[in-house]
């Protein structure tokens, strides 16, 4: 049998195959150069941008958990113009597709950066809705079906770039505000950002996180995320990026099985930094195993009852 | 910086909690400087799940070995207290940015606190080839003699040792930052070197400011990916903002760290 054919569309971007790094674990993708051909990745999505520089929130920022990690950088980032100017030309020069995550604090801000980020080298952009708005008194945009879906009818308006909503799984129906971003335009989703979490220093009585709280991440929150997945599937017609917990092949046929056109790797970069690559080869040979011809062909799969 | 694969060949119990491992892995052992780290896999599995950063306490070219130092305190380094001899490890290394070279003739102070000794061994055995007249004096504390772990291979590096235990079970009884402005004084060095605790090193930091002696420290924060990918290993900067352990440091000069907002109220 011939090769399988990897490839997939998202959105009108035309990916090689279906894995790309996860947003805020892969910095602007040149740090891990010296452990990973980048230009076999099906795209590079970036840690967030935002209008201006933030300089991020108060150390420990990180701790292990069991099978996963909790984080609490606060988007942390030089700002769009820096970005642009310092991170965007190499990532450009890698010949993948690049994603820009973006956040603000307010829709004026996430307009002002995708207006800024409609330039050459941007693929498409990830409006992380994972953050508070300062104007609903610190409402996450994620957590509100209207919020939701006038900031991405904003995004959509503001940059000619596909826009994908990348939903946070910290709802209580997920399917709710994946309808509210496809109604405000999305061309495409992805999940699940972290689900909030927190740990103690028993011996100190203090959170082992300078901020407190901070979001989950790894193999522990995976079959939340395949679960919301498989929901969003049957609920929307747009593709989905897949992610939570992805460290092998197997794990991203999980996602795609589930209803996942495309998939990301984020914590499991930290421990393997060539995970990206050993999924890519695992999904040809599961492909190959079981005659697949295109990968597309497993998208939504799944076979129930 | 690269990927490489460490054999542990002897694994020696040199105080109670704390294990010295004799690694073979030429690449390391080639590449290393004095204060950089390796960031350690524990296992393949997912607890732990993340990597481990240990400083690099001895780089041999010539034969491969590279020796680190590993205090037992979290579950990690609890396994690496009972691997056994041709127990392989996955290692990202040698990774960070080492201890500066000192001005003038190599007259430096080194200040040590517990396991912090192990990236400062490398950094005496360096300046003893790198100097033709290398003057090393040597600082060192811990609670008790126990935690003077590998005191005779610091010793042996220089030309004036002291050790000060907070209990005066050997050497001095006191902390080593008291032993600190009477020695800077004394001995007046062209650079201090520290690697300890934070509460130490902000101590160290505000000691030699006062005197006017430039000094360089190591610092420790719990790391995720140990390449700056994800600003997770970030301490305050005097210039505002951040740095990051894995990339900027862990080696900064003492100035550069903002230090009441890294040992906080
Ligand atoms: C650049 C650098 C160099 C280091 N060099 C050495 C060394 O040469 N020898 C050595 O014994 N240790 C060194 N450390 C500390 C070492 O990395 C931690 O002790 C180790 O990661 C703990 O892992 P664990 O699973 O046993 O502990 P965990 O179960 O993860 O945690 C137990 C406790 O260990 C401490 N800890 C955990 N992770 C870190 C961390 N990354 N940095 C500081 N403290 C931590 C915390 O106080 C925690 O409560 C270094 C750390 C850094 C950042
Ligand atoms: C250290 C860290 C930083 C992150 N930063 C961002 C970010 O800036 N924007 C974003 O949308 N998601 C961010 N995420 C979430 C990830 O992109 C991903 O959605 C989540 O971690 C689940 O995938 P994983 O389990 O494979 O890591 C971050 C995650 C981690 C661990
Ligand atoms: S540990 Fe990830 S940036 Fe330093």
């Amino acid at each position: 049998m011939s090769a399988p054919d990897l490839s997939v569309e998202i959105a009108g971007v035309r990916l090689q195959n279906p894995v790309m790094s996860a947003s805020g674990t892969f910095g602007y993708g040149m740090e891990y150069e010296p452990y990973l051909d980048l230009s076999i990745l099906g795209a590079i999505v970036t840690k967030a941008v935002t209008l201006e520089e933030r300089l991020g929130n108060p150390p420990p920022r990180v701790r292990e958990t069991p099978a996963g990690m909790l984080n609490a950088i606060g988007l942390q980032n030089p700002g769009v113009e820096v970005f642009i100017r310092d991170k965007l030309p190499a990532l450009r020069g890698v010949g993948v597709p690049v994603i820009v995550n973006i956040s603000g604090r307010s829709v004026e801000e996430f307009v002002r950066v995708a207006q800024m980020l409609c330039v050459d080298g941007v693929a498409a952009l990830e409006v992380n809705v994972s953050c508070p708005n300062v104007q609903e008194e610190g409402m996450y945009f994620g957590v509100d079906c209207d919020l939701t879906g006038r900031l991405t009818a904003a995004v959509v308006d503001a940059c000619d770039r596909p826009v994908i909503v990348k939903l946070s799984p910290n709802v209580t129906d997920i399917t709710s505000i994946a309808r509210a971003a496809a109604e405000g335009g999305a061309h495409a989703l992805s999940l699940i950002n972290t689900l909030v979490g927190m740990s103690i220093d028993t011996e100190r009585r203090r959170p082992h996180l300078g901020n407190v709280t901070g979001g989950l991440s790894g193999p522990a929150i995976r079959p939340i995320a395949v679960r919301m997945v498989h929901e969003v599937a049957r609920a929307v017609d747009l593709p989905i990026i897949g992610m939570g917990g992805i460290a092998n092949a197997r794990d991203a046929l999980e996602f795609i099985l589930a209803g996942a056109t495309a998939v990301a790797v984020g914590t499991m970069n930290f421990v393997e930094p060539s995970a990206m690559a050993a999924v890519i080869d695992g999904l040809a040979d599961h492909c190959r195993r079981h005659g697949v011809a295109r990968i597309t062909d497993l998208v939504g799969a799944l076979q129930v009852g | 910086m690269a990927r490489a694969l460490a054999t542990l060949m002897l694994r020696e119990e040199v105080a109670p909690g704390h294990y010295l491992l004799h690694t073979d892995c030429p690449e390391v052992a080639e590449a290393s400087a004095p204060g950089q780290f390796v960031h350690l896999r524990v296992g393949d599995g997912t607890d732990p799940l993340l990597r481990r950063p240990f400083s690099v306490m001895l780089a041999q070219p010539a034969t491969g070995e590279v020796q680190l130092l590993v205090r037992a305190v979290g579950r990690g380094t609890e396994i690496i207290a009972t691997h056994q001899a041709g127990t392989r490890y996955d290692l990202l290394g040698p990774l960070g940015n080492g201890w500066g070279a000192p001005a003038g003739e190599a007259n430096v102070l080194l200040v040590a606190g517990g396991v912090g000794v192990a990236p400062l061994i490398f950094l005496a055995d360096h300046l003893r080839s790198a100097h033709p007249r290398p003057y090393v004096r040597a600082l060192f504390g811990g609670g008790t003699q126990d935690a003077l772990v590998c005191w005779t291979e610091f010793a042996a590096r220089c030309e004036e040792f002291t050790a000060v235990t907070e209990d005066g079970s050997a050497g001095d009884q006191g902390l080593v930052t008291d032993a600190l402005a009477p020695e800077i004084e004394r001995s007046r060095p062209d650079m201090v070197y520290a690697c300890g605790p934070d509460a130490m090193l902000a101590v160290v930091a505000g000691i030699c400011a006062q005197a006017e002696v430039p000094c360089q420290v190591s610092m420790e924060q719990w790391m995720g990916c140990g390449v700056g990918a994800c600003l997770g290993c970030a301490v305050p900067a005097t210039a505002g903002g951040y740095v990051r352990v894995c990339t900027e440091g862990p080696v900064f000069g003492a100035e550069e760290i903002d230090w009441e907002r890294m040992v906080g109220p």
